[in-house]
């Protein structure tokens, strides 16, 4: 699928803003962007069911820009399963076989595999309000892929789901688009989703695409200030990029490779960055963060110093350090991304 | 107590008319002030089963309520899905558009509607009483509908055809499906308000088109009370029916 310059809109509101992006078959890309970015616009756009204003999108070679949902060869799955009430499991599964009118027993073959695919066979003929919320989940993907569109697009499909039936549903999708190999797009807005699922991942920022990326890449090279900060990048530190081409800080100087510019510049860091030296910067521990999958502990410069705001550093969960203890951190140059001060 | 209250009210408001209801209609002779008749007959239940006046007015009363409930249908479908998906002053006009013929009493409706009617060729006959039956029963049903589809999650439709549906697939499989038991009580509604109808059929029917309703007011005002209670037993009959069928909750559609 490519999408090309797409300009869309959300009700009376500007949705998208010249977007641009392709998806192989079988690549999984995910978006990822602030509530209101315009991800679900986006969706709805390429699933012909919101108003495209400009830009044009193809789908298997094919311009459908102007085609109506149902001759696109995409299907949108919203974020909540709308099973079809008055249909069982089986007829559910079964219905976008019977809407392209394939024959009676080929129906059958493909919905009983879909509804293998999710293992959810012996429930074929239950009514959709007695399923569990992740099998409603899993019947709607099942019957998204029995036809086997070229674009699949799930809206937010995990966001509101308890830890144990996200996992199950994202196993779900991850087995379907393996076995079915579709062109899978996902939006969310949870980044740590965003790197279970995708080969590629994408920033939705005010409306624009603002950076496309492998997730390890995107996760320690943020091309933006505003995309660290959707991260959730912690660690922002101020300085000054000399004539040089090096980053002085309190924390130290980083020699740059020429791409920023001289002047006033901030440093971005996640806590790995971080490391605890003896000939290191001395910060004072002012609290330490428990949680399930690591410990952080947030210090600051001993003594004041402009510009070194806390600091998020790595901490070891089975010896944490005290509130108030005083230890030496040095910072991995090649683990910092630094902007320009100006830089949105 | 409460049970004791609601049990005396449906004896006094329900069974005491039916049952007085029922005696006049096999009443032979029965003068004030006897409390039961002196005789008994199955005269007017006779006639009614061997075809006369009063079985045609039934025959006639049946086919013009179950057209109308219908063509109503048919009609305020899409007049309250679209009241229902507009929005701002559109929404506003189409419920008062739609609720000015449910307000507008019969007489000044017929009163209304019989010039129109005559200058069309419609008057005195069965099509243009159903006609002027379906002017009420339009808005009424709209606002039904209207009801309806503001409770209907549209996206389920959305899902359809993103699946592969055409708007007409969406239609039949989706949709109708889905509001199946409210179309019914739609149709039962529009039905009931044909059925009931006084004025209307009497202004655009004149005399000419015979109803149940009709034939009751007729045979009182001739004094034939035995008639007139086998009529208006007659004219009971579907809306007891509808009340016993329909459910709580007719509004609610199936969430998907």
């Amino acid at each position: 699928m490519r999408v090309a310059d797409l300009v869309a809109a959300f009700g009376e509101q500007p949705g998208l803003d010249r977007v641009s992006f392709d998806v192989a078959q079988g690549e999984r890309f995910v978006v990822v962007g602030a509530s209101g970015a315009g991800k679900t616009t986006l969706l709805r756009a390429v699933a012909g069911l919101a108003p495209v204003r400009g830009g044009r999108i193809d789908v298997a070679g094919r311009d459908v820009t102007a085609l109506p949902p149902e001759r696109r060869d995409v299907v949108y799955l919203h974020q909540t399963p709308l099973l079809f009430p008055h249909l069982s499991v089986f007829e559910n599964v079964a219905f976008p076989l019977r809407v392209r009118r394939t024959r009676a027993a080929e129906v059958i073959k493909l919905a009983r595999e879909a509804l293998a695919a999710v293992r959810l066979e012996d429930l074929a003929d239950r009514a959709p309000r007695t399923l569990s919320g992740g099998q409603r989940h899993r019947v709607a993907l099942a019957r998204a892929i029995v036809a086997r569109p070229a674009v699949l697009l799930l809206d937010e499909p995990l966001s509101s789901l308890d830890p144990t039936l996200r996992d199950e549903v994202r196993e779900a999708i991850l087995a379907l688009q393996r076995t079915y190999r579709p062109a899978l797009v996902l939006v969310t807005h949870d980044f740590d989703e965003a790197g279970l699922i995708a080969d590629r991942v994408a920033v939705l920022v005010d409306r624009k695409i603002v950076q496309t990326a492998p997730p390890w890449e995107l996760f320690v090279r943020p091309a933006t200030l505003a995309v660290a900060r959707l991260l959730g990048v912690p660690n922002e530190v101020h300085g000054v990029v000399t004539a040089e081409g090096v980053f002085t800080s309190a924390l130290g100087c980083i020699a740059l490779d020429g791409s920023i510019p001289q002047g006033a510049a901030l440093a971005v860091f996640r806590p790995d960055a971080v490391h605890t030296t003896d000939t290191g910067t001395a910060v004072r521990v002012a609290e330490v963060r428990h949680r399930a999958q690591r410990t952080t502990a947030v210090v600051a410069l001993v003594g004041s110093q402009a510009g070194v705001p806390a600091l998020e550093i790595p901490a070891d969960a089975h010896a944490p350090p005290r509130v108030g203890d005083v230890v030496r951190i040095g910072l991995d140059g090649t683990r910092v991304s630094i902007f320009p001060r100006e830089a949105p | 107590m409460i049970r004791w209250m609601a049990f005396a009210w449906a004896v006094a408001g329900i069974a005491a008319p039916l049952a007085i209801l029922g005696a006049w209609s096999f009443s032979g002779t029965w003068f004030y002030p006897a409390l039961l008749p002196r005789s008994w007959t199955f005269e007017s239940w006779r006639a009614l089963l061997s075809g006369g006046s009063l079985a045609h007015a039934l025959l006639v009363s049946v086919a013009m309520a179950t057209v109308t409930g219908v063509v109503g249908c048919v009609v305020a479908i899409p007049v309250g899905r679209l009241i229902a998906r507009s929005t701002g002053w559109r929404r506003h006009v189409g419920v008062a558009a739609a609720f000015l013929p449910v307000a507008t009493p019969p007489i000044a409706l017929g009163a209304g509607l019989q010039y129109s009617f005559i200058v069309l060729g419609l008057a005195g006959s069965t099509v243009g009483v159903i006609c002027a039956h379906l002017v009420p029963a339009v808005g009424y049903l709209s606002l039904y509908f209207f009801a309806v589809f503001t409770a209907f999650d549209t996206r389920v439709e959305e899902e359809a055809r993103s699946l592969g549906a055409a708007p007409t697939q969406v239609w039949l499989r989706v949709t109708l499906p889905i509001i199946r038991r409210q179309l019914a009580a739609a149709i039962a509604f529009g039905f009931l308000l044909s059925w009931g109808q006084f004025a209307l059929t009497l202004l655009i029917g004149g005399g000419v088109v015979h109803t149940l309703s009709l034939d009751v007011f007729a045979y009182l005002r001739a004094g034939q009370s035995r008639y007139a209670a086998t009529a208006a037993l007659l004219l009971i009959v579907p809306p007891m029916l509808v009340l016993a069928a329909s459910r709580p909750g007719a509004l609610r559609a199936e969430a998907p």
